[in-house]
């Protein structure tokens, strides 16, 4: 009887460490950052911390690791969904602990390694330092670096696998914040139909419907959502009226300079369709929501981007039916099955 | 041993299936829990926000200060078709956006509940005649709660239903003043109305556990409901006209759904 006993013990046990057993030095080996080649340069300095299979796999972990929140129950998967481009699919405004609502809707990850600034005010300048807003923001995971450092060390299995991505160094702020980028740099959403059709992949064509709304979209939209990624991360007021309960100023929060006063991120616009609800608050259900905002839904907020304004004084895209429809067709041309799908990047 | 193992194997057993156990040899009787009404109010597919513009048909605009509303006589079916009826004293309530969380969601929390698995909803767009007639009697603090919000005309009158304040623009009449406190007019109208909404999922009221009903509002279907209205055709001013003030109860009926149940 007390062999059986023991033996499922050990199964049991097995089951659960088998990831922390080797304890041996491990020499981490390189993992290679591919540039799809219709994207820009890298502006991530991956000199400074080259993507390894453990540092990969040790960020992957974090990502999904509730301990990084104040109860132990709110990742950063939280919020950032892979099956919705890692966004919190169906909130207007992302949750974090205790039931808090936060002032933003949580914006997609994917193609961080190619971003200048990070958040929908830029107040994030290197992706390795982003995670801390998020960490510490009471409305989020409302904990300190100290603490989840402290609730990690106390974990066999984390001093294991620090010590195989980063040597020596082992559980601390930095490499914390490195795995996670390393994670995050390989987040790279660049097989949408769009791109094959741009790179002449597997014979992929757009519809008519969808060649016209890409035609559209070139004339009207890609001042801003500019080149293979879909922004020119600039910081812009499209009009949107000012919501009373939030107040929100935007990138005024961060040099509270006047004018930037209601401006937010050009958002990319890869995997779109899957992401909804649009704009920094959430306000908008569907693209068709958008587009008709776009067309005669802007208010003078004082501060509206000038590429907006109308021969008559009044600001907005005009857009015709067909065009908002085309647009449409051409938008969900930009979603990324396999990156939605991509196992390296799942949970489970 | 054996015994032990067999043990081992129930308590397994018992781990891996609990989720998904027949409730129906579940003995409820007796046991209460809470429910708690969430109420998200929108404008179509976007979300309602204070002072934004929103179009309605025949390109009328309008924007809104003031979003409220009564509701009252909440009833829950379960599915074995038995009704549970909130206490009457405290089965009704103003859902105000002002009320709402940064996200927009009003709670409504409703206590002591039978514990049941519920599969509909049923409640009141304002107040029937029998609660007003009733007076002050067995209205708890509500008739001065309703004063104090602006739900209320001069007793002879009655209740306000609605509290829709703002602005509408219509041709060449620019921001003009917009107010629809439709409610019933004393006993000579009477626009109570019920609405009875199926839950997608069920909703599994058990003591110490959180069971929420996301009620989804649409408040585009006010204007443009069963009868699209023209504010500029007196329904800008929509207070105890006869004509007007029963298109816009018949209109709300038609406003909610239920989106999703969470059953924590």
């Amino acid at each position: 009887m007390k062999l059986i006993r023991l033996s499922i013990l050990v199964g049991l046990s097995f089951g659960l460490t088998h990831c922390s057993d080797d304890v041996g030095p491990y020499t981490p080996i390189n993992l290679e950052v591919e540039i799809p080649s219709n994207f820009p340069d890298l502006t991530y300095t991956l000199e400074n911390n080259p993507v390894t299979d453990a540092g990969f796999d040790l960020g992957k972990k974090l990502f999904y690791e509730g301990r990084l929140s104040v109860n132990n129950s709110i990742p950063c998967a939280f919020c950032h969904e892979q099956a919705f481009a890692f966004t919190h699919h169906g909130h207007t405004l992302s949750h974090g602990v205790n039931g808090e609502i936060g002032l933003r809707n949580a914006p997609p990850i994917q193609n961080m390694a190619f971003q200048k600034e990070f958040m929908w005010d830029g107040a994030a300048t290197h992706l390795d330092l982003q995670p801390i807003i998020p960490l510490t923001s009471d409305v989020e995971m409302g904990e300190t670096l100290a603490n989840v450092l402290a609730k990690l060390k106390k974990d066999p299995e984390y001093k294991t696998l620090f010590r195989r991505a980063f040597g020596e160094s082992g559980i601390n702020a930095e490499n914390l914040l490195k795995a996670l980028s390393q994670f995050m740099v390989m987040m790279i959403s660049s097989n949408s139909t769009y791109d094959k059709y741009v790179r002449n992949e597997d014979n992929v064509q757009l519809s008519p419907l969808e060649l016209a709304g890409l035609y559209t979209f070139k004339s009207k939209c890609s001042s801003c959502h500019a080149g293979e990624l879909f922004t020119d991360q600039s910081y812009r007021n499209n009009g949107l009226p000012v919501n009373p309960k939030l107040m929100d100023k935007g990138r005024y929060a961060i040099f509270e300079d006047e004018n930037d006063l209601y401006k937010f991120k050009v958002p990319s616009l890869r995997n779109i369709e899957v992401t909804f609800p649009y704009m920094h608050d959430g306000r908008f259900q569907t693209l068709e929501a958008v587009l008709n905002f776009y067309d005669h839904g802007m208010t003078n907020n004082g501060n509206v981007d000038p590429s907006l304004l109308r021969p008559d004084g009044s600001y907005g895209i005009d857009l015709t039916t067909e065009e908002k429809e085309s647009l449409i067709a051409f938008l969900k041309t930009l979603t990324d099955t396999e990156f939605l799908n991509d196992e390296r990047f799942a949970e489970y | 041993m054996k015994l032990m193992k067999f043990a081992f194997a129930a308590a397994l057993c018992i781990l891996f299936t609990a989720c998904t156990s027949d409730d129906s040899t579940e003995n409820l009787d007796g046991l209460i829990g809470d429910i708690s009404l969430k109420f998200d109010n929108g404008v179509g597919d976007q979300d309602f926000i204070f002072e934004t513009t929103y179009t309605k048909s025949n390109n009328e605009t309008y924007k809104l200060s003031t979003l409220k509303y009564l509701i009252s006589n909440v009833r829950l079916t379960d599915d074995e078709g038995n009704i549970f009826e909130y206490p009457s004293d405290k089965n009704v309530f103003i859902v105000d956006e002002a009320d709402s969380n940064n996200a927009g969601e009003i709670y409504i929390t409703l206590e002591d509940v039978d514990a049941a698995n519920y599969t509909s909803i049923t409640f009141g767009i304002g107040i029937d005649q029998e609660r007003y007639l009733k007076g002050a009697d067995g209205q708890g603090d509500f008739l001065s709660i309703a004063q104090e919000e602006g739900m209320l005309w001069s007793w002879a009158t009655g209740y306000r239903f609605t509290r829709f304040d703002g602005v509408y623009t219509s041709g060449t009449e620019i921001e003009q003043g917009l107010n629809i406190h439709m409610g019933s007019v004393g006993t000579s109208i009477d626009n109570y109305r019920e609405v009875t909404l199926p839950l997608p999922t069920e909703a599994r009221v058990r003591p110490d556990k959180i069971t929420e009903v996301h009620i989804k509002a649409d408040i585009s279907k006010v204007f443009d409901g069963v009868t699209s209205i023209n504010f500029s055709d007196g329904y800008s001013q929509v207070h105890t006209s006869a004509e007007t003030t029963p298109v816009i109860a018949d209109n709300m009926m038609h406003m909610f759904m239920v989106h999703h149940v969470h059953n924590e």
